[in-house]
């Protein structure tokens, strides 16, 4: 008996240090410093600076750069305001104190994503970035990680700066599907969760204290209407608060997450002070009286995607399905328009299935997709509702439950064109310019005698349609790539479109969308080409006439440009530019200049000239790479910033005097790095760490990190007292969690001199 | 009734005595000129920097803060003081052909006040450096707060001095700054900071 205590206790034991030594290797929540890199911020009346909109904002670097949510600070008709209040905690516990001010260095609208860069104080005047303490900032972590049922730590001010920083812990209940962001583009809070929109534009931390995402209420725009709208002040200044004063909206409560992943090339950019500009043909403004609508003829759903389309129209799902995505076609939208899909199941809304309203991250026209995936689907009857700036546009249902259907269906088509062998080359969804586009589909329990019916589009008017008798040739199952289309006059640049029916009534079974543009040249067509990089002096000079791929003594500006052939008007293409592998700008927008040509020119430009690095040029249309060139700029590779590392000790403490206890005001922490000690110090600002100066009341902050067991060496002084000195100070792990864990707060005494 | 009187040996110091006396008074008198002399060494010490680069050789008080990853050639910041640390500070900025000290504080001045708050400029005042080249003096004065957003300190007032000139095609820029309070018992230590100044 006492034998298998033993073997029991031991067991226990060893799954206790197991235990425990996991749980050192992996970062914890740390709460604290999550609190302090959380600021409120205040959209403010230029004039007067009343407030006009709140919302909440993460640090993400050191050089006070915040991440929010777009809606929070673009003036607009809700909130007209263009002075940006940045307010932070000075204690924990403490409500938010206004204390910067700050100006939008990256934003995006349809993601609904926005940086600020803190650059002034609260008197207006101007903060140089030599000059901005080193600010409490987060880690980003991979969003693409997060699972369901993931517990997720969100942190924001939950009302108008009344209360300290909240965390509050969620639960991930869903993943939403959309074009712009592949199967996570959103996360779903589970509907307990009762998060306060002001929230919005706040953190969502994993369980390594990494932020994976932004939480994102309903934007207030003038077509929606807030929940709340608070009057605090009179701003007409006529002596009372009334309703003839602007008042506060308050958005409904956060019921969305918005993985960080999307923020990524905007923080790279914004940190990097990189702007990317096409001057040859900008990104047309999209200004358009009509009303964003949805071809409410034309909704279907699939359960798998491919290259955004939907691999096999269903007409009802089986039971057991775990994905469902609803597509349709849209028009007329931009990134103002408001969008929201409400799920009832049998006639009971879904919180889970439906997405709260959200700005629009898609294109003007265009085909969308929304859905989840990875989770199951519970048999029933859906009901989806499309609302557009709060109206129904479109509802469209479907049945899950069941066996599956055993229906003749088409899926999975893709387009090519055939060589001479008639074998189909280059399946894409871009084709080039030429005679005859083929497609490639597999069809599943055709019966002879079934009718199909291929109907072919061309920039949405219908080109041709053809309709075919099943036999017993081809087969029950199988796959076709004999259904082409040879147009009057040849294929000709622009969007192209196909529609497989089968039987009478016609049903649709499946369709697909390619892009007609450039030359025929082997597997892909040839749209772009003879990129080159051109140096110039500044942003406003014109570039060289000598193009190279490296400039190793640096640029101020690089000039990008390139040829291109057989691009339609209104083509979609995408620009994207990487440093050092990473992306800091992606724009996919409509083609808006002559079909072919040369020189197309893009400048990538920064205040203080191009960081060094390895800059990429990508071209795609249809998600498909048609031209990449790279340009090396100095040393090829971005430098190292070490305040750019998250990780680490938060120190601070009071330094008093030994008699009286009280604060020392001005006294002078120095912490020396680990290269030097006391003796070999000789007041350089190289040899410092970290430099601390207290404030009245003796209180200091090392505002950079402290790294662990690190032998750093420490130097006291203050006027009228014998200095401090120590050399080999140094923290472990253990000894923080000893002293009560970060951040470790001293307390110094000083005897007079 | 015996009285027994007690009185005192009236007879002077002895030679030796008198000797000791005065050799104890100048050793008193020559280790404190010493302990004078050892303190003007420890307070007035200087530690040498030269930027070849910039042409610029400079003494600056020993201790202080050495600092030249900023806008400037060098800086150097006096640690120990309590609120304001005094500051010298050299800077060079490229200029104009036709530009003149004036137009150079005109630009200071309007740089700063965007930067500074409450900053007050006096008139320009000529100023001659220890070898006879001409300057102009700029003072002023402006309210400085520690940049920490989570601390909470007493804003100083702080009063500057520039010495501006055009040396070699560029704007020479020496800098001195202080507590409003320090301002004048630290000048001195400027004064010295520029007569020792190479350029």
């Amino acid at each position: 008996m006492r034998y298998w205590i033993f073997f029991l206790a031991s067991t226990l034991l060893g799954m206790y240090s197991l235990s425990a030594s996991a749980q050192q290797d992996t970062p914890s929540l740390d709460l604290n410093r999550i609190q302090r890199a959380t600021v409120f911020v205040i959209q403010a009346s230029d004039s007067d600076l009343d407030t006009r909109c709140v919302g909440s904002g993460t640090i993400v670097r050191f050089d006070g750069l915040i991440l929010t949510n777009a809606h929070n600070v673009v003036p607009s008709e809700a909130c007209p305001g263009n002075e940006l209040i940045i307010s932070m905690s000075l204690e924990a516990n403490e409500p938010p104190v206004p204390k910067y001010r700050a100006s939008i260095a990256q934003i995006d609208l349809g993601l609904d994503l926005a940086l600020l860069r803190i650059d002034r104080e609260l008197d207006g005047r101007i903060i140089e970035p030599e000059n901005l303490p080193i600010l409490p900032f987060v880690e980003l972590g991979n969003s693409n990680d997060v699972i369901l049922d993931d517990t997720l730590t969100l942190a924001g001010y939950p009302d108008l700066g009344n209360s300290p920083t909240l965390t509050q812990r969620v639960a991930v209940a869903a993943f939403m599907a959309e074009p712009s962001g592949g199967d996570k583009s959103w996360f779903k809070l589970t509907s307990n969760s009762a998060v306060s929109g002001l929230m919005s534009g706040g953190g969502a931390y994993n369980q390594q204290g990494q932020l994976v995402g932004v939480p994102t209420s309903a934007p207030i725009t003038s077509s929606t209407t807030a929940d709340n709208c608070l009057r605090l002040e009179d701003t007409n200044g006529d002596g009372f608060v009334n309703s003839d004063d602007a008042c506060v909206p308050i958005s409904s409560s956060v019921t969305v997450i918005r993985p960080v992943n999307f923020a990524r090339s905007l923080i790279r950019s914004a940190s990097l002070q990189l702007s990317v500009e096409p001057l040859t043909a900008p990104p047309p403004q999209v200004v358009t009286s009509e009303q964003p609508s949805v071809d409410d003829e034309r909704l279907y759903f699939a359960t798998s995607v491919n290259n955004n389309l939907a691999t096999q129209v269903i007409g009802s799902a089986p039971a057991g399905t775990t994905s469902l995505y609803l597509f349709f076609d849209y028009f007329n939208f931009t990134e103002e328009t408001v969008y929201e899909v409400r799920v009832s199941v049998d006639s009971v809304p879904s919180d889970v299935f439906s997405l709260p309203p959200v700005r629009w991250s898609g294109g003007t026209n265009g085909l969308w997709h929304i859905g989840s995936t990875g989770q199951p689907w519970s048999n029933g009857n859906y009901e989806f509702r499309i609302l557009v700036n709060g109206l129904v546009v479109a509802t469209a249902d479907i049945t899950v439950g069941g066996v599956p259907s055993e229906q003749a269906s088409f899926s999975n088509i893709v387009f090519g064109i055939k060589d001479d062998d008639g074998i189909l080359q280059g399946e894409s969804y871009i084709l080039p310019t030429g005679n005859i586009a083929s497609t490639r589909f597999i069809y599943r329990n055709l019966e002879p005698g079934t009718e199909a019916l291929f109907a072919w589009y061309y920039n949405g008017v219908l080109l041709t349609a053809a309709s075919d008798i099943w036999t017993s040739d081809d087969g029950v199952d199988g796959t076709r790539d004999d259904i082409s289309i040879e147009p009057e006059g040849g294929l000709r640049p622009g969007n192209y479109r196909v529609d497989l029916f089968i039987g009478t009534p016609p049903r649709l079974s499946v369709t697909g969308d390619f892009v007609v543009a450039g030359t025929p040249e082997g597997v892909l067509p040839n749209v772009f080409s003879n990129i080159e990089f051109l140096r110039a002096a500044n942003a406003f000079s014109p570039p060289s006439s000598v193009p190279a791929t490296s400039f190793t003594d640096g640029a101020n500006t690089i000039y990008a440009q390139f040829d291109w052939q057989q691009i339609a008007r209104g083509t979609l293409w995408t620009m994207q530019w990487l440093v050092d592998g990473e992306v800091f700008y992606e724009q996919t927008s409509a083609w808006n200049t002559d079909e072919t040509g040369q020189d197309f020119q893009v400048r990538l430009t920064a205040p203080d000239g191009l960081p060094d690095g390895t800059y990429t040029m990508n071209l795609i249309i249809n998600g498909v790479l048609l031209e990449s060139s790279q340009v090396s700029v100095g040393i090829g590779q971005l430098g190292i910033n070490r305040l750019e590392e998250v990780g680490g000790l938060q120190m601070g403490g009071q330094i008093v005097d030994a008699d009286s206890g009280e604060g020392i005001d001005g006294a002078t922490f120095v912490l020396i790095t680990e290269d030097f000690s006391i003796a070999d110090f000789v007041w350089d600002a190289e040899q410092i760490y970290a430099l601390a100066i207290a404030d009245r009341n003796g209180r200091f902050e090392i505002d950079r990190p402290l790294e662990f067991d690190s032998p750093y060496s420490l130097y006291i002084i203050a006027e009228g007292y014998l200095p401090i000195t120590q050399d080999g100070y140094l923290i472990s792990q253990e000894s923080l969690e000893e002293a009560g864990g970060s951040p470790l707060d001293l307390l110094i005494p000083m005897t007079k001199d | 009734m015996q009285v027994i009187e007690i009185i005192s040996e009236s007879e002077g110091l002895t030679l030796r005595q008198r000797w000791a006396t005065v050799f104890v008074i100048l050793m008193s008198v020559l280790f404190m000129l010493l302990g004078l002399n050892l303190r003007n060494q420890v307070l007035n010490a200087t530690t040498l920097y030269e930027s070849p680069q910039a042409g610029v050789t400079a003494l600056y008080p020993q201790n202080w803060l050495l600092d030249t990853t900023g806008s400037y050639v060098f800086r150097v910041r006096d640690m120990s003081r309590s609120g304001f640390k005094t500051t010298f500070q050299v800077s060079v900025q490229a200029i104009g052909a036709d530009a003149q000290e004036r137009n150079l504080a005109d630009r200071l001045s309007l740089d700063r006040i965007v930067t500074f708050t409450d900053y007050r400029v006096e008139p320009l005042e000529p100023y001659i450096f220890a070898d006879g080249r001409e300057a102009q003096a700029l003072n002023y004065i402006y309210v400085a707060t520690d940049a920490s957003p989570f601390l909470q300190p007493i804003p100083t007032v702080v009063r500057g001095l520039d010495i501006l000139t055009i040396s070699g095609g560029q704007a020479v820029v020496i800098t001195y700054r202080a507590d409003a309070n320090n301002f004048d018992a630290e000048l001195p230590r400027f004064e010295q900071f520029l007569r020792q100044l190479q350029f």
